[in-house]
């Protein structure tokens, strides 16, 4: 699914911010991903999700090797991504609704066949009487639900999310989880980035930590 | 299911206007420009056709002698000459008071033109597509009346239409500049744009939208604004030339001594050539400029 071979990060002449990073994640597995601030988590989710290439290294995803894969491929691996960002990244301009439908527009969805599938989803997550809801009227852990909605209404192959339970209280973090294992069960490979060692320690999941650019394997997964 | 209709991938820009009145602008001075070239068009195809059948022999008064039977008689041996040329199908000698008209902008009217030792006209209308040969014709009416001079207008023509064909290639240069100019303020407002849309465009990208996908909504975004503002400019152009038009047909001279100002229907019909170009300019510029820094994400 994707594996990192002693992949190196830098910006610019900067210092470097991952060092010879070796990892695997196989496919339907579920992992979280630890470490300080600054430790090198969001440098390490930005080159997962293509959205910097390595310094050095080798990073494969899909089974495409991504230094040498063709620049018009990456669109295609891309919507096989979702991706929850820690600042969320809604199109304020857009509805609730229109926002979680983005992927499927993206993929070339007609709007009749996606409409139910979105408002299901946004009623999960809590949010079916906001559909028609400009992000900048949510609250912070609205928006973030509208987020986590759109990372995952595509049933992504690998979903990707930074800090996701951040803005949420308990119930609604517990219900989220939920969702990433119930999307987990159908086949999609999760890594999410957190500090939430209860969230963590709750799982059975596999727990990889970074500390200062270089990434520890603390947990393998419970059976 | 509460809805289907989709969102616009691209807010509508609350600082759209500016560009939106330079383009309108810029469709005013090119559909100006095009009418004008479509004018002076006309009024050279008028003028060649005008002078083109005509020819016109002047009777020049003796310098001694007496002028009035003398120039009568000349008059009369160069009428007999060019009617017993073939292709001619007319030859009229002008009158005292028509040659009078015809001086009168110059020397004003009175008693000093008719004091004047004026030469006689002979307007002559050639047969079309008719070929005359000119030298002998000149070397007949040389030998009829000593004092006549044949003008077959070629000198005019000549000059008139080295002057149309200069207004015509000025007014499609001018269109030109206006298109490049156009052509710049979009490139650099869709930059702005992209600027602006820069989360926008960042997050469709890692979201795996295609190039195309991102440069269509600008594309088309540029492309309405452009086609509203140049139609607008467009129109008030035509509208310009329709009150020339107005003005001419109430007897009102909007230039003296140009041809008429006003765009027959056909004509302004070319006028909504002016905001398709101004369209397909923005449209163009928009989609380079955004697919040129697309590949520079990556």
């Amino acid at each position: 699914m994707l594996r990192f071979e002693n992949v190196g990060m830098r910006y610019g002449s900067g210092p470097e911010v991952l060092r010879e990073v070796t990892f695997t994640l196989d496919p339907g597995s579920f992992t979280f991903l630890t470490g300080a601030s600054g430790a090198g988590k969001t440098t390490l989710l930005r080159l997962m999700i293509m959205a910097n290439p390595p310094t050095s290294g080798l990073i494969t995803l899909f089974g495409h090797a991504l230094a040498t894969a063709s620049r018009s491929a990456f669109p295609a691996l891309r919507r096989r991504i979702g991706v929850v960002f820690q600042d969320f990244r809604l199109l304020d301009h857009l509805s609730a609704f229109d926002n979680v439908a983005l992927p499927l527009r993206l993929a070339g969805r007609r709007p009749a066949a996606y409409a139910h599938d979105v408002e299901e989803l946004l009623g999960w997550v809590g949010l079916g009487d906001r559909l028609h809801s400009r992000p900048h009227t949510l609250s912070g852990g609205e928006q973030q639900r509208v987020a986590i909605a759109r990372a995952v209404v595509g049933r992504p192959d690998l979903l990707v999310a930074d800090e996701p339970t951040g803005n949420v209280d308990a119930e609604i973090g517990q219900r989220l989880i939920r969702l990433f294992g119930e999307l987990n069960r159908l086949g999609t490979t999760v890594l999410i980035a957190t500090h939430d060692r209860s969230l963590i320690e709750r799982g059975r999941a596999r727990e990889m930590r970074l500390v200062d650019g270089r990434l520890v394997e603390l947990r393998a997964a419970k059976p | 299911m509460t809805r289907v209709k989709r969102g616009r991938i691209l807010p509508r820009e609350a600082g759209a206007a500016p560009l939106e009145v330079v383009i309108g602008v810029m469709a005013f001075l090119a559909a100006l420009a095009l009418g004008g070239s479509l004018l002076a068009d006309r009024a050279a195809q008028g003028w060649r056709a005008g002078l083109s059948g005509k020819l016109t022999v002047q009777v020049l008064p003796p310098e001694q002698g007496f002028p009035e039977p003398a120039l009568t008689n000349e008059t009369d041996a160069a009428l007999r000459v060019l009617r017993a040329t073939g292709g001619i199908v007319r030859a009229e000698a002008l009158s005292q008071g028509e040659t009078e008209t015809l001086v009168e902008p110059w020397l004003g009217a009175g008693a000093v033109v008719a004091d004047l030792p004026l030469p006689r006209l002979i307007d002559v209308t050639l047969l079309p597509g008719s070929r005359i040969d000119l030298a002998a014709l000149r070397r007949m009416l040389h030998r009829a009346a000593p004092d006549s001079l044949l003008d077959d207008h070629s000198r005019w023509i000549v000059r008139l239409k080295t002057l149309a064909d200069a207004l015509v290639w000025s007014a499609y240069g001018i269109l030109g500049l206006i298109a490049l100019a156009t052509a710049s303020a979009v490139a650099f407002a869709t930059r702005a744009g992209l600027q602006a849309h820069q989360e926008i465009v960042a997050l469709l990208h890692q979201m795996g939208a295609q190039s195309g996908f991102v440069a269509r909504a600008f594309e088309r975004h540029y492309l309405v604004s452009a086609l509203g503002a140049g139609a607008v400019g467009s129109a008030f152009a035509a509208a310009l030339f329709v009150a020339a038009g107005g003005l001419e047909f109430a007897g009102i001279e909007p230039v003296a001594f140009l041809p008429p100002l006003t765009l027959h229907p056909a004509e302004l019909a070319w006028l909504i050539a002016v905001p398709l170009g101004a369209g397909a300019i923005a449209w163009a510029t928009a989609r380079l400029s955004v697919l040129a820094a697309l590949r520079r994400i990556y």
